[in-house]
Formats: structure tokens, sequence, C-alpha cells
């Protein structure tokens, strides 16, 4: 046991200071996109809604309805329309209020 | 055809028409030779029975599949012949209504007891069954007494969900069965219809913890099925991300062993470790658990290699004096040892894979079969004993080698890229090592390029079997949680 | 005491000591491995407080992943009645929130169709991070920001701000 107990003080203290700190291993995690709406055509809206694997995404008239709840960040919207969908960073999502996790982030008009 | 040969080329996939009357008599002939890695059926009125049977055979590793269409309802009592064919014998009937011609009773699988006969019941990829399933128990008694009692489906805390039969005389575990049907999410029903691209997301969500090998085994299946060649630095950035899978794989597993065993530093430990190992996936390919990196025809991006090289000799450092210690630890030795035995002949009957095969004997390795990335190099570990420990030491040996492999792979380069598909029929057969043995996928693609029949067999469907005669061979019930971990499989790889 | 009075005391004394049981209802084991790594060394819950229990009598909090598989929901009810109150249901993972199974014969797709859900934590995984910060979430001791987050950016702010 002796051996354990040596490397354990050899190695020094591990844990994170979080949520007193930030962490820094948060900046390589995946998170749920945010959108450029003035880069979101009404056609890019149609075919993100059409990508996403996890139902996060679904077209309401102006807006395209954003589930990040339903969100697994798996990147295939980003691939699809890299001007229009560019990483958010945030990982801290939870919440009380399920409904807040549903954004609506508008489309831009196209002249008819 | 009535007779196959219990051969296989090297790297490739043959298939064999087999009358149905001849069924018995050519896997009679193929069993002693090869491996029966798998049995399903697909169609909708007329249903086809195909076996998938490898060769492990090193130089000559290869698959061949004989497929079977039967006309009437019943099929040759398989299981008698391969016993390796039983759970899939009892899988096909709830999902197809067939059932070999014995009508011996089968057991519940996939389908919980009030999904019921038709309707309303759970949808099936076929025919549903007439009747429900006469469930097979093996008889118990010992000296006339046996206590049975049900463990789960909701266990010990951060484990998923599993329901266990035990059967006990008092301490000494008799007899142990498994139902895995409250994880069933039918994937292979929900794949029908989808890409194989589309299909990857859930693919690699059938056992998250295998993401990378069930999502190569299921891409290169579509890529067989469509004659499309990925290009070689793509396959090597697949082969580092699956190295990486098992690398971490095996930390778990060394710190899941020191958990079970109470061994509370040497838990620490190896979790450190594993966390390390996590952090350096996140960094190498975007995500801790390594999803999203297999696409079909390709990978969608390639690894940050100054990345691997910088952390990897670190994280792979905890790991090695994690494993040191513990190798040094008689008190945590003492409960690895006999522990759990699977005799070599066992695992054959059964037709185990992984490391679980390997600590009993068997060299059963899918990155040896030729054409891969892997070329012949890849150094395979086995053991003898089949206990615990055997299996222990093997994985420790994998992990050493991951971490060559990986070095070697990123000095021959890796790359992002994806061929694409044509959009054609056609079907094919996929496969890669996961941390856990074969992952198998098949499938078959219409016209227009979407999945019709999907297969996936991750090696913890193949492998829970085992656990029943693991757990049986002269232990007490504080060995069951060791001896899981020491198979390291998941319930959802299984139920699926 | 006031209601509001209650839960307040009930979050003070959650936010110092919480009792967590986990409930796995389909996922597929990722999920499962993160919220182990909550009790490893690089996280250690216990320093905030937190602690597992096997036990739902002695749970406060149930901490639920996967999309509740029809074939597991009673299961999964009779571990939230077994729990007495008050108690918390924080149900974690895009499975849980709703995402990857939609609502179909197998799977209800959420969670909150069979047990009612107090926070939800969104991920595929969670890293053990965002779980600490949905389980501060839980017991009042730290703020919830997704709610003021747009997940928009514009492309070009000049021009906004000026006024096209």
């Amino acid at each position: 046991m002796t051996l354990w107990f040596i490397r354990g003080l050899r190695r020094g203290v591990v844990t994170t200071r979080y949520p007193a700190r930030p962490d820094a291993s948060a900046a390589s995690l995946p998170t749920p996109p945010s959108f450029r709406p003035q880069a979101l055509t009404s056609q890019t809206a149609d075919r993100l809604a059409l990508i996403c694997p996890s139902g996060a995404l679904h077209r309401d008239r102006r807006v395209l309805v954003y589930d990040v709840g339903r969100c697994t960040a798996c990147g295939r919207c980003a691939a699809e329309a890299p001007d229009a969908v560019i990483r958010s960073g945030e990982f801290e999502l939870a919440t009380t209020d399920r409904s807040v996790l549903i954004k609506k982030i508008p489309v831009r008009g196209e002249a008819l | 055809m009535t007779a196959v040969e219990p051969k296989t080329v090297p790297g490739e996939v043959t298939t064999f028409q087999v009358a149905s009357p001849h069924l018995e008599a050519v896997v009679r002939d193929l069993a002693p030779a090869l491996r029966l890695a798998d049995m399903f059926a697909s169609g909708g009125d007329a249903t086809t029975l195909r076996l998938v049977w490898a060769n492990d055979t090193v130089g000559q590793a290869g698959y061949v599949i004989t497929e079977t269409p039967l006309e009437t309802g019943v099929y040759p009592a398989l299981s008698d012949v391969a016993p390796a064919a039983f759970v899939e014998e009892c899988e096909i009937y709830e999902q197809f209504g067939i059932r070999p011609a014995t009508g011996k009773p089968l057991n519940r699988v996939m389908l919980p007891p009030h999904a019921g006969p038709p309707p309303p019941g759970l949808p099936t990829l076929g025919h549903k069954p007439e009747t429900e399933p006469e469930e097979a128990r093996a008889q118990h008694t010992v000296g006339g007494h046996a206590f049975e009692f049900p463990f789960g489906p909701v266990r010990q805390v951060g484990v998923e969900s599993l329901y266990y039969g035990l059967v006990t005389s008092g301490e000494e575990v008799v007899d142990l069965y498994l139902f895995t049907w409250h994880k069933h999410r039918g994937l292979e029903w929900r794949l029908r219809g989808k890409t194989p691209q589309q299909a990857l997301f859930f693919a690699e969500r059938t056992e998250g913890l295998s993401a990378v090998a069930l999502g190569w085994a299921l891409a290169a299946a579509a890529e067989a099925a469509t004659g499309t060649w990925v290009p070689e630095a793509a396959e090597r950035t697949r082969a580092v991300a699956l190295e990486l899978e098992r690398l971490y794989n095996h930390a778990a597993a060394m710190a899941a062993l020191c958990q079970s065993t109470g061994l509370t530093v040497g838990q620490s430990a190896a979790e450190i470790a594993l966390e390390r190992l996590l952090r350096l996936n996140a960094q190498a390919f975007g995500h801790r658990y390594l999803f999203g990196v297999v696409a079909a025809g390709g990978v969608s991006r390639a690894p940050d290699a100054d990345a691997i090289r910088k952390i990897l000799p670190d994280a792979y450092g905890e790991f090695e004096r994690a494993a040191d210690a513990l190798l040094g630890t008689n008190s945590f030795l003492d409960r690895l040892e006999a522990t759990g035995v699977l005799t070599a002949g066992q695992a054959k009957v059964l037709g185990l894979v992984g490391p679980v095969a390997r600590a009993s004997g068997l060299a059963a390795d899918a990155r040896q079969v030729p054409g891969g990335p892997y070329g012949n190099e890849t150094a395979i570990a086995t053991g003898t004993a089949g206990d615990v420990l055997a299996r222990f030491t093997v994985m420790l040996a994998e992990a050493a080698e991951s971490v060559r492999l990986i070095g070697r792979f990123l000095d021959e380069g890796t790359a992002e890229g994806v061929a694409e598909l044509p959009r054609t029929s056609g079907a094919g057969l996929g496969w890669a090592e996961s941390p856990r043995g074969e992952a198998l996928a098949w499938v078959e693609l219409g016209d227009d390029g979407r999945i019709t029949r999907a297969r996936l067999r991750p090696a913890s469907a193949r492998n829970w079997r085992g656990f029943d005669d693991a757990c049986r061979s002269q232990n007490v019930f504080t060995d069951i949680p060791i001896i899981e971990a020491s198979f390291w499989l998941t319930v959802a790889g299984m139920a699926r | 005491m006031t209601v509001e009075e209650l839960r307040e005391s009930i979050a003070r004394q959650f936010g110092r000591s919480l009792h967590i049981r986990t409930l796995d209802t389909g996922s597929c084991a990722v999920c499962e491995q993160e919220i182990r790594l909550l009790a490893a060394p690089h996280y250690d819950l216990n320093r905030l407080g937190f602690f597992f229990t096997p036990a739902p009598r002695h749970a406060d909090l149930l901490l639920v992943t996967g999309p509740m598989i029809r074939a597991f929901a009673v299961a999964a009810r009779k571990t939230y009645d077994a729990m007495p109150g008050p108690k918390i249901v924080v149900a974690t993972g895009a499975c849980a929130l709703g995402g990857v199974y939609p609502v179909d014969p197998f799977t209800h797709g959420a969670v909150d169709a069979v047990l009612p859900v107090d926070v939800w934590i969104p991920g595929c995984p969670p890293s053990p991070l965002a779980l600490l910060h949905g389980l501060g979430v839980a017991v009042g001791r730290l703020a919830e920001k997704v709610r003021d987050l747009p997940f928009t950016e514009d492309l070009y702010p000049e021009r906004t701000r000026g006024g096209s």
C-alpha cells in the first residue's frame, strides 16, 4: 500500500477548481452551434432542418426553430453550411425551464 | 450448391447460396473449421437466412456468408450443430416469426413480454411470430434446493440497466441468465430507409463506447455494397481513432476492475489515466468519445497529430504506472486469479470474440484480416488461463500495442477525406475490432442507395452469452461485478 | 413556514449535501461513463457535497439518462416512487431531452413523458463539467446561463449597429 500512497503524493492534485474557476479542458469540448442569421437563407434553413439527425432543427415560416436540448453537437449542420453555422463554445446549458432551450433563429428573407 | 468449402479468401467475403434442405449439412461442414460470427434474417415476404462465418487463422482471415432463401416458416435447428447460433435463433423468431424445425423452446431476447403477439406489439423487421416464445430455462437444483431471484434492471449507481436472474444455493452462483430487452431501441428497424451517412449517426450510438468500431463496420459495409474505395490516409485516420477508443476502454475496464474489487486507490489511478485519454480524444478528434469521426466513404476530419504526439506519452504513462502498481498488488491479483474462468472450448463453442476469447487462448482479431490499414504486423495478445487476470493482462498488452500502432499510423500519414458513395443497390459486410471484440455490420441497399436491411452486431451482442458460463464456474456473488468488469461489455450493444 | 421559505430551506440543505441515484432508461452507455467520472479524481463531486447512493430511499436527486424506452417505464416509475420527497429529477443527455430517438413504438422519446423533470442538461454526452453545472443549477448554487444565450451571431455587427 505504501507504493500507492507515495505515487499519489508525488502526482499531486488533479481535481478541477470548477465551478469556482473555469476549467481549460472545456475549450476542446463539442458544443451546440450558433447560427448567423444574415447567412441563413430560406434554402439553407430548409437544408439544415433536413440534415439534422436528432430533430433539433425545424422550419417554422420566418424562423428556424432550434432545440438546443435535442442537439448532439454532431456537426452535420456546420459541415453543410459553414457560413451560417459556427461553434458556440457553450457547454453550461442546464436549465430548470425546458422552453428556454428552444431558440428561434430568424431566417433571412428571400426576394421572390 | 450442396458443398461449401470451409475456406476463405484472405481479406475477402465470399457468398454462397445454400438451398434450405442442404443448410444443416453445410453448417455441419463449416462449424469445425470456421467460427460462426453471426446469423440473421432479412426480407419481407420471402425471408432469407444468412450465416456469417469467420476464419480466424492468421494469414487466411476472411469471411464466408451463406444465404438460404426460406420458403416455409421453418429451418433446420442449427444451434444443435453450432451452439453459437441459439441467441440468434431466438432473435430471428421474434423479428421474423420463423423458427428452427425441432420446435424446441426459444427465449425472449429483444422484445419485452408485454410486446405480445400482434397487435399491438412492437414493430418487427419481418412477420411477427404467431405465438409467444416458450422460454428455455435450464433446470437447476443443487442438492434439491436452489434459490432464484431477480436482480435489476435498476442496479448499482452509474451502470447500465440490466436484469439478471441469479440462481444460488446460498453464495455460489449456480446459474445466471440475462434479460436485456429493457434497453431495446429497435436500431435495426430504425435504420431502414436511411442513407449510410444518416445511419452512421445511430450506429455510433448503438454502443457509444464502441462508436468508432461500429461506425467503421457500418461504413465499410456500405462501401463494400457500393464498391467504394476509401483513401488510404483516411483508413489510417479511422485506425488511429479505433486505437484511441481501445485505449480509453481498457483504462475504463481497469478502473471498473478496481472498483469491483474494492481497491479505491487503483480505481482513482485508472480514472486519472482514463480522463487524460478522453481529453486527448477531445483534442485529437473533437469529441471525448470519438463520435462523428467515421463518415460513409472515409473520415470527416483528420486527427490533430501534434496533440496526439505530445499528449499520448503522458496519458499512456499514467495508464502504465497504474497497471504496474496493480500487477504488484497481491490483494488485487488474488481476486482476479481463477475467477470467472472460461475454457478455450467454451469460448470456441459460443463463438466469443475479443479479449475474452483471446484470454482463453483463441487468437481471433479482426485487425488481422488482410486489406485494412493494419497490415500483418499487429501483435495479437493471448492468454491461456481464461480467468479475469488473463483478460486483464491481455488488455494491458493490447493497450501497449495500441500506442505503438498510433505512432506508426501517424508516421505513415493521416488525412480527412470522403469518397462519395454511388447511389446503387448492393449488399456488403463490414468489420472492425472494437475494444470488446469483432464488431460486424451488414447492409443491403436499394436502388436509391438507402438501406433496406441493416444488421448491427457489436461484440457485446456475441459475448454476453459467455458471461453466464464465466459466472457459473465456481464463483460467488461478489465475483459477478469483477467478471462483468473483465468482460467490459455494454447492455446497449446487446439490446440494440 | 411559507412555501417559498420551505423551498429555500430545501435548496439550502440540498446545496450542502445531496444524494444522487442514477437511472438508465436506455442510453448508449456513454452518458453513464461521464456520470461515473464525476466521482473520479479530476472532478470529485464529493468536494461539492454531492454523493452517489444506490438506494432510492436515501436519494434526493434522480439523474436520468436515455430516451425512456417503453419497456423500461415501469422500472423508472418504481424508482422515482421509491424516493421520498422532497426530490429532484434531472434529465441528462440529448436522448433524455427528446433528441436522437423520436416518440415511436419503442421509446417515449424523452424522460419527461414519464417522470416529472425539474432540470434538463443538454449534451451528447454531457461532459462531467456540464453535469457539475447542471447539479449546481439543480440545487440553486449555480446560475442558469442558457436562457440569455441567443445562439446567434451577427455576420456584420457594424452594419446593424449603424442601422441599415
